[in-house]
């Protein structure tokens, strides 16, 4: 297929070598990560939905492709981002790669077993070691279910413990979120937001699970809580070395938590990198735009820098463009002159620089360009911040 | 004179759980041209203050119970419901966050975009038609003759937005209040939205009112900003003033809370600590003051005016050379503003009065760090790699 699978191909290597787990933050990935062994392996996932027509006889008529050849790898202890728009697919690879969902094709391989068409009680035992975390923690707690309850309902189906014990576990689960223990007889509604949030993690870690995917976490609460719950899973991750699949739209918070990132557009993964490599020179077109539109908290940087503004809207991913599936909005392109191949072969995801992958026809353009690395490329711009208002 | 005048204004609703403090004594300047930026988090009173300058408040639970809101100099408080809705949408023009349900899906665009304009000017219809072209043209819509036919949920929801602007600035309103206008938006999306937002007011010189919880627009979009919590003002100066030199405990709070795309690599985030407060409480003291890592005993018990930064100097409230005012008893000084918090030796934050902890905190506790990993009948759950060689959990970052 298009995609080879990224981090296989230099691997085995050493802590020295590996920048990219070892430079990011201490408490996340402290010693590991470097040794590169890889928890979850994801090779050409594929995930349609069909669409049908009629009510009686249904017509297969189509299918909407949410995941369309997406590979990865997630090395134990390590935050991996997921990053891109919405209907881009990150959800729906989460939701597959936890098995929520049946994949259409591909492969996905946890601590060395492939968990792609596992049923019943082995797909069971394999549950148990990943777990997740749901965007709105209004709709993801069961409002009839006490906060305790809800924690605690991955021991009960899972067997694990005597009953004294499942209680004991749920208070200390409790005291690891930041919650009163003795509030555990309350209802979802009796929380706020953020503190709901702390249950649905407490839930996640009931189990002690291995990975832990992460479906926009924070996306629901408020900007000041935000950064509580941002703080809790970093250090949950350093106390109890988990992995984390990070699914986000906001690439600051990505950038944030993340020891590396993938960008997804349209079903594919369109770079993938480290953090700190992805930041500082993305190779692909959409990940430069995506960067440039970040808003940034400080009117002075603001005023400095310029946009690339992308074109239109993203289009429907029941028929997405041939090709590579950026090239109707794709600024690069634009400038090279509308080249044919863009409209005509889907790019691989190629290693461009070491662990640094870009899937773009035209990445070693992108670096003739005048200060690639920065999102000034493009030559459109937004209008600097009014200074001074007429008078 | 400025073009909008907000004072002293109080917002109640009236609801089953007891009476909300949503906006308790707010002012605020609007002048011609300018863009006052809007910022808090859900609750603090930013929409509400809005919907009641355009006396849109849900009836009959809101109710302004005092101050007086001006435009151009007319009390709107006092004006029949006639003259109110004829300055709605001619002199003042709202865009709200989700275009889908601001927009109404049984009608076509045309014909709520040759309603609006046949609302206020004497046109025929083919003339209001022509106008619905040009600005939908306007707004970078392609095809404008073509999409005049469809229905909202014909266009995606950039598109919607756009379509929300070229409504508003249908009739070349003087103020436009735009209440998280890209919020349901994607980044990319929300940029070309602001970009068209700030191009088109720029162009026009309409003044703007931009509501969001987010820094970053307001970064790049606003002269001035107000910062709100819980139904006050606390903060608020020129957007480069603000940013620079932050001196509320809340705004350096933020600030410090939320990742930056271009901060340092491994530079932890501060959380403010706790909950936004319970509104069905009136306020006493500092609204703050139960999350405030500054507090002193004085903020559980008075709130804080409004005041110039530099005691004593003279207060403009608008323009380029508005005053930086905070309500605050004990700002931080500028290098605890830059740490995120306070430096002062021996510092504690004062404990609330007589011991209970009025905190809006009450259901959390202290985090445990030293934790024993579980072990269900005697044998290891599962392997738990690191698990044995804790590392130094991240200090100060107790919740």
């Amino acid at each position: 297929m298009t995609a080879r699978l990224p981090g296989t191909a230099e691997r085995p290597e050493t802590g020295a070598g590996d920048a990219t787990a070892s430079s990011r933050t201490a408490t996340a990935s402290a010693g590991r990560g470097a040794d590169g062994h890889a928890l979850l392996e994801v090779s050409d996932l594929r995930m349609y939905f069909p669409i049908t027509e009629g009510i009686l006889l249904e017509r297969h008529v189509g299918d909407v492709r949410a995941v369309d050849g997406v590979s990865l790898e997630i090395r134990r202890g390590e935050t991996l981002g997921l990053v891109g728009e919405s209907g881009c697919g990150k959800s729906t690879t989460g939701r597959a790669i936890t098995r929520l969902y049946r994949p259409t094709g591909g492969r996905i391989v946890f601590d060395g077993t492939d968990i792609t068409r596992a049923e019943g009680e082995p797909l069971r035992r394999i549950r148990r070691r990943m777990q997740m975390i749901f965007q709105d923690p209004y709709s993801s707690l069961n409002p009839r279910m006490t906060a305790a309850g809800i924690v605690g309902e991955p021991l009960d189906i899972h067997a694990i413990g005597t009953k004294t014990e499942r209680r004991e576990r749920v208070r200390e689960l409790f005291r690891i979120v930041g919650l009163d223990p003795d509030f555990g007889e309350r209802y979802p509604h009796e929380f706020s937001g953020g503190q709901r949030q702390r249950i649905g993690v407490a839930r996640s870690l009931a189990v002690n699970p291995d990975l832990i995917v992460a479906d926009e976490p924070i996306s629901a609460l408020d900007v000041s809580i935000q950064a509580q719950i941002i703080n809790l899973l970093e250090r949950l991750q350093a106390q109890f070395g988990l992995t984390y699949l990070f699914i986000a739209h906001d690439l600051s918070v990505v950038r944030h938590i993340s020891d590396r990132i993938a960008v997804m557009y349209l079903g594919r993964i369109v770079e993938l990198a480290g953090t700190r490599e992805l930041h500082a020179a993305p190779l692909h077109p959409y990940s430069v735009a995506l960067l440039s539109a970040v808003p940034i908290p400080d009117p002075a940087v603001e005023a400095r820098r310029r946009r690339v503004i992308l074109r239109g809207d993203v289009p429907n991913p029941a028929s997405p463009p041939p090709g590579c599936h950026f090239h109707t909005r794709c600024w690069l392109r634009e400038r090279l002159g509308n080249p044919p191949e863009c409209e005509t072969v889907s790019p691989p995801l190629a290693e461009w620089r070491p662990r640094h992958f870009a899937a773009c026809h035209f990445v070693d353009r992108l670096g003739e360009m005048p200060e690639s690395a920065a999102p000034a490329t493009s030559g459109v711009s937004r209008p600097p911040a009014r200074e001074t208002p007429p008078a | 004179m400025a073009l909008l005048e907000v004072r002293d204004l109080v917002v109640q609703f009236h609801t089953h759980d007891g009476t909300v403090h949503a906006v308790n004594g707010v002012s605020l300047d609007v002048e011609e041209g300018e863009t006052l930026g809007l910022v808090g988090e859900s609750g603090c009173g930013k929409s509400v203050t809005n919907l009641a300058v355009m006396r849109l408040l849900p009836r009959p639970a809101g109710r302004i119970v005092g101050g007086q809101v001006r435009f151009e100099g007319i009390d709107l408080a006092g004006l029949p419901e006639s003259q109110m809705r004829e300055l709605r949408g001619r002199d003042i023009a709202m865009i709200f966050q989700d275009p889908m349900t601001s927009l109404n899906p049984v009608l076509t665009i045309e014909e709520q975009m040759v309603e609006t304009i046949r609302a206020h000017r004497d046109v025929r219809q083919a003339e209001a038609r022509e106008r619905a072209i040009e600005l939908l043209r306007m707004v970078g819509i392609p095809r404008p003759e073509a999409r005049l036919k469809s229905f909202p949920h014909h266009f995606s929801g950039g598109m919607r937005q756009r379509v929300m602007i070229a409504m508003a600035l249908a009739l070349e309103p003087k103020l436009l209040i735009a209440d998280e206008p890209t919020t349901a938006l994607d980044v990319t999306i929300q940029a070309q939205v602001l970009e068209l937002l700030q191009r088109l007011t720029t162009e026009r010189g309409t003044a703007v009112i931009l509501i969001t919880h987010d820094l970053g627009v307001v970064a790049g979009m606003a002269h001035r900003i107000n910062v709100m919590y819980a139904g006050f003002v606390v903060e608020t100066g020129l957007t480069t003033e603000l940013f620079a030199h932050p001196r509320h405990p809340y705004t350096v709070g933020l600030l410090h809370s939320i990742p930056r795309l271009d901060a340092e690599e491994g530079e932890p985030l501060i959380p403010i600590e706790g909950t936004p407060p319970d509104l069905r409480r009136p306020p006493v003291g500092c609204p703050f003051a139960p999350r405030c890592a500054w507090r002193l005993p004085a903020c559980w018990e008075d709130n804080p005016a409004l005041e110039p930064v530099l005691r004593g100097a003279t207060v403009e409230t608008t323009g380029p050379r508005a005053t930086h005012r905070i309500a605050c008893w004990n700002p931080p000084l500028p290098q605890e503003a830059a740490a995120g918090r306070p430096l002062r030796e021996g510092f504690v934050p004062a404990p609330p009065p007589g011991g209970t902890l009025r905190a809006p905190s009450e259901l959390e506790v202290p985090v445990e760090e030293d934790l024993v990993v579980f072990e269900p009948g005697g044998g290891p759950v599962t392997a738990l790699p690191g698990a044995h060689e804790l590392p130094e959990p991240p200090a100060g970052d107790g919740r």
